[in-house]
């Protein structure tokens, strides 16, 4: 099964993705990693303020069997949440890379991050 | 097989499709309190619930009845859950009226149950080779929480209880071993299989040291394998210090060939419900007595029966006791059933237990064409659904009249199908469950995603219910969806 | 008798040919079969265990016939001394009719197992949702799971609960020291581990000393606890200011009380109760030497934070109304060491009992039972307050099911002599003496007063 890979984003090996286009570094996880939850039924963010360190969990992702951990892959200060996926946790199987965002953080993309071409080949092994 | 499971369907006013209406849209009756010689402000204003006469109550649970798959419709294979005949007679011994007694009787008026249950607790020790048996924990996972908490007390006796924070377990163990060594205040540190689906003693080395509080541990292991190297497991767990603990959930392959405390464990729990049939209720109750070794037996849960000089049976603090784990002594309706069927067995009862079992088991695999990768297992085996989702193949096989086994668990199968038939089944219906593996595995995806067609719902909507949880009657109104 | 059935190899062993377990139905010829088809020679071939902790001992338990096992047990328990109990604190005797015994006894109920494979297990699970509903009726609190242990073990799931639900750190738990002591050890194990100490507060008069418990609270405490009736039988009237208080200080309130009490008293949602526990097995069970049904039920903000089994609606594939275990990843088989509990078999059986007796009894029986535990107590009393030598209740309250009696001898003899003349009563402290009354004993009222008057009159 193939997945969407956007381009332009940034990767981790844990499966979030990192969206520099905007003020500040917008996190979600990626399409490989809602298929293997399987359907969301809760989400657990951030609060907006919060400070985080890079590794940190700071998120929950439940399907009916499973809970997954999200780590910042970035440091800074959490300056929005998508309230959106509280209420519609469906959105984060339905469109992992736009309406089902996480949150956004202030701060900087890491060395470390992948690019599309290196995920895509991390994910398909 | 044909099979169909019974099923009423009908409508309720609000026009919604029901197997059968609850009991608030049958008849329910608000009342209020107008007569009490209480104060207003200590009354509830009204209290609203259902209101059925009592042929209405029976008809209503006989139906719930009907819905529902028990060990007396057919093969119940769950691995680890041992679901095996639960005798008639220990529900008689059960209902006698000298049973029934408050807990807070005293000693001398309470002198029959309390030899019944001295003795349940030396057969039980006799049994796991432990020197004492307290019978209080009233679960399996309350008899881990109650073994780690004498762990802690002996550590805190030699002043090491600040440094043993770790309790070690399988990657493969119960998830209650994780559980309830947290809920204990330890860390826990998981331990990966090796190849051949055991403990690695090397690793286990690696792991183990002063901060090792115990090693919890199930033998046969959640694959049904001995754990042949106990031995060193239990030499390299002591010299570190630590204690090694019995997880009692598949002790009925071992009866009468193998105890707990002859292979070095300090502490075990025995899980009456599965190895000694105590019938388990849709859930519970169960009983999670544990044994420890002499040296724990001062730090056991308080009370405990033991024998006075004048022979009669009293309740006692043991000198270092952990205290309570339950309010009063237990589950002891089920503990009284487990003595009666231990009482029934003997030796020979049991020791037949452990060898129809292990038979039924082996007899069972030899007969479905599925990779059974680990061997030799004992009273479970975890086959492999292969390229089928074994959740799925479980729907599957509930449409041939049978339980389907425990599903994706131990993770060290892929897609796995955890199998105990347990030494109750014939093997006629040992052939009717290896058939209805054969047809499961027969099935195309589009066949097991249709399926189950015979019970009395069809496959269910488990995200629906998480994402909108409605967890009572108030919740469904004017909530039709 | 039993059959004999393996000739097991015995080797050295010196003790009698095995023989076979009534509960296993396997023929020596279907022995035979399945070996063959194994490929094995015998039975003792498939036991992987090494010599070196191999058994070849005897437990020395003989086995019997069904008819010996009954007469011996029969005999065994027959030695419990016959007495009449005026035993309660926290522990309840009510009658149980017989539609429940033999609705639960059912083998579809009692011989299935935990639903998780809902479509097949329809029954029990609308029976456990059934029950969430009914205890959400009497609490009016939204959230009911299908049990915990007992009381006790509820009282420590909801101290680790509310240690886990706080935005800000806090290391204690207050309850009333009136508090059966056998519930604080539970509690205290519970908390050990969550790194929580257990305090207490004083009552006055038999209800919570507001005054004392306001000078004790502070942002530290995570949980204040408090008993409606209490371990004394009086209805507690401050819990409105005790909620206020906990409110004050973002600590939860937890309130203990029992679906009888629950029938009658304020709703615990009204006087601002967080968490209800209590041993919901008053309905449903005998005393049982002190098994028991933990009641657990939380306002909508802990949903998350539940311990145990939760039974919710959903759909079939055809549309047809369903119900499912939900939530499951709070549970220890998912969330492992990060679970909100380490509870997997818990008292669901229990539960299906006390939902049948709830239903039989209905509303209006169960408001009557319940009233009659308000009258009851207070004829009690009041028949054993006219005697010379005790005075009762001691407490100035309202009283349900039980009370205590203060006498004008030690509390030790007082029982004691009672329990030779057939009388159950509990000692309560150095002069006072507790007695509880419901239907099952309040015929043998009668009796106990007069035995009261012959000791202490």
């Amino acid at each position: 099964m193939t997945h969407e890979i956007p381009d332009d984003l940034h990767y981790t090996d844990s499966h979030e993705w990192i969206d520099d286009g905007g003020d500040a570094l917008r996190i979600g996880i990626t399409d490989f990693a809602q298929d293997e939850l399987g359907d969301v039924v809760f989400v657990e963010l951030p609060e907006e303020g919060e400070s985080l360190n890079s590794g940190d969990a700071c998120a929950v992702v439940e399907s009916i069997k499973a809970v997954s951990d999200i780590y910042t892959p970035v440091t800074g200060t959490v300056t929005a949440t998508n309230d959106g996926v509280l209420d519609q946790p469906e959105l984060l199987n339905t469109d992992p890379y736009g309406e089902g965002w996480l949150f956004e953080i202030d701060g900087q993309v890491p060395d470390d991050a992948l690019g599309a071409t290196d995920y895509r080949e991390q994910t398909e092994e | 097989m044909n099979y169909q499971q019974a099923t009423w369907e009908q409508e309720t006013e609000g026009g919604e499709a029901v197997n059968e209406p609850l009991l608030s849209e049958k008849r329910m009756e608000t009342v209020s309190h107008e007569d009490v010689d209480l104060p207003d402000e200590l009354v509830r204003d009204e209290l609203t619930l259902p209101e059925p006469a009592e042929p209405e109550v029976a008809s209503h649970y006989t139906r719930l009845s009907q819905m529902n798959y028990s060990v007396e419709h057919g093969p119940y294979p769950l691995g680890s859950c041992t679901m095996k005949y639960n005798p008639k007679f220990i529900e008689d011994v059960a209902a006698l009226e000298d049973a029934a007694m408050h807990p807070d009787r005293p000693e001398a008026d309470a002198q029959g149950t309390l030899t019944l249950l001295y003795r349940l607790q030396e057969y039980l020790a006799e049994i796991g080779g432990m020197e004492t048996v307290t019978l209080q924990p009233p679960a399996g996972a309350a008899g881990e929480f109650t073994g780690l908490l004498v762990a802690r007390a002996y550590h805190r006796s030699n002043d090491e209880d600040a440094e043993r924070r770790e309790v070690i377990v399988p990657a493969s163990a119960h998830g209650t071993n994780f559980a309830s060594a947290a809920m204990a205040g330890y860390d826990v540190v998981e331990l990966p299989s090796n190849e051949d689906g055991r403990v690695p003693v090397d690793a286990l080395e690696e792991a183990v040291g002063e901060s090792t509080a115990a090693l919890m541990l199930t033998n046969p292991n959640t694959l049904g394998l001995f754990e042949r190297d106990i031995e060193d497991i239990a030499e390299t767990v002591h010299e570190a210090g630590g204690l090694l603990y019995y997880d009692g959930a598949n002790l009925n392959a071992l009866l009468g060939r193998a105890r707990p405390g002859d292979m070095g464990f300090d502490i075990m729990h025995y899980n009456v419900h599965k190895t000694f049939a105590s019938p388990h209720g849709g859930g519970g109750p169960g009983a999670g007595p544990i044994g420890v070794i002499d040296e724990l037996t001062e730090f056991l849960p308080d009370p405990h029966v033991r024998k006075a000089d004048d022979g009669s049976f009293e309740l006692s603090e043991p000198a270092e006791s952990v205290g309570k784990v339950h309010g009063f002594h237990g589950n002891w309706l089920v503990l009284l059933k487990t003595y009666a069927y231990i009482s029934r067995l003997g030796d020979a009862g049991l020791k037949d237990t452990s060898a129809m079992a292990v038979l039924n088991a082996n007899y069972l695999a030899s007969q479905i064409d599925l990779d059974i990768p680990y061997e030799p297992f004992h009273h479970e085996f975890v086959a492999s659904a292969g390229d089928v989702d074994a959740a799925e193949f479980a729907k599957g096989m509930l449409d041939e009249g049978v339980h389907p086994p425990t599903t994706k668990w131990p993770e060290i199968v892929d897609e796995a199908l955890m199998t105990e038939p347990t030494e109750a089944l014939n093997k006629d219906q040992l052939d009717i469950l290896a058939e209805a593996f054969t047809a499961a595995s027969r099935k195309t995806p589009e066949q097991l995603a249709a399926a189950p067609t015979t019970t009395a719902a069809a496959r269910i909507d488990q995200t629906g219910a998480a994402r909108n949880p409605r967890l009572s009657w108030r919740d469904l109104e004017g909530n039709d969806e | 008798m039993t059959m004999q059935r393996i000739q097991h190899d015995e080797g050295d062993r010196t003790h009698e040919p095995a023989e076979s377990s009534p509960f296993a139905p396997q023929t020596p010829q279907e022995v035979e079969e399945m070996l063959s088809a194994i490929g094995a020679e015998s039975v003792e071939e498939l036991f992987d265990v090494p010599e070196a902790v191999a058994f070849d001992g005897d437990f020395d338990i003989d086995a019997k016939s069904e008819f010996e096992v009954v007469t011996e047990i029969e005999e065994l328990l027959g030695r419990n001394a016959d007495r009449t109990e005026f035993l309660g604190r926290g522990h309840y005797d009510h009658y149980v009719p017989s539609v429940v015994d033999y609705l639960s006894l059912r083998s579809e109920f009692l011989t299935s197992y935990t639903q998780y494979q809902p479509e097949t297990s329809q029954g029990f699970l609308q029976a456990l949702f059934e029950f969430q509903s009914m205890i959400v009726e009497l609490t009016g609190l939204p959230v009911a799971n299908c049990s915990m242990y007992d009381a006790a073990t509820a009282l420590g799931e909801a101290a680790t609960l509310a240690a886990r639900v706080r935005d800000t750190s806090g290391s204690r738990v207050l309850v009333p020291e009136t508090i059966r002591s056998e519930r604080r050890s539970v509690l205290e194990n519970y908390t050990e581990g969550a790194e929580l100490t257990v305090g207490t507060y004083p009552l006055v008069d038999g209800n919570v000393d507001l005054d004392a418990l306001t000078e004790l609270f502070d942002d530290d405490i995570v949980m204040v606890y408090a008993e409606s009736p209490t371990a004394r039988g009086a209805i507690e009237e401050r819990l409105p200011s005790i909620a206020t208080l906990a409110d004050d200080h973002e600590a939860a309130f937890c309130l203990g009380s029992d679906p009888v009490a629950l029938a009658l008293l304020q709703e615990p949602a009204a006087v601002g109760a967080d968490i209800v526990i209590g041993d919901a097995s008053v309905l449903g069970l005998s005393a049982s030497y002190g098994m028991g049904l933990g009641l657990f039920a939380v306002k909508q903000a802990y949903l998350r934070q539940v311990p145990g089994r939760l039974v919710g609606t959903s759909k079939t594939a055809d549309g047809r109304r369903a119900y499912t275990l939900t939530l499951q990843t709070r549970e220890q088989h998912i969330r492992k060491e990060r679970a909100t509990s380490n509870i997997c078999t818990n008292q669901a059986w229990v539960a299906l009992r006390t939902a049948i007796h709830i239903a039989s009894l209905g509303a209006s029986g169960l408001s009557a039972l319940a009233e009659d535990c308000v009258t009851t107590a207070a004829e009690a009393a009041a028949r054993l307050n006219d005697i010379d030598g005790i005075s009762a209740p001691v407490d100035d309250r309202h009283h349900f099911r039980e009370f205590v009696a203060r006498t004008n001898r030690p509390a030790t003899e007082v029982v004691s002599e009672l329990a030779e003349k057939g009388f159950l009563v509990h000692e309560a402290g150095e002069f006072e003496v507790q007695v509880c009354v419901t239907e099952t004993n309040s015929g043998d009222l009668d009796d106990l007063v007069a035995a009261v008057r012959e000791v202490l009159g």
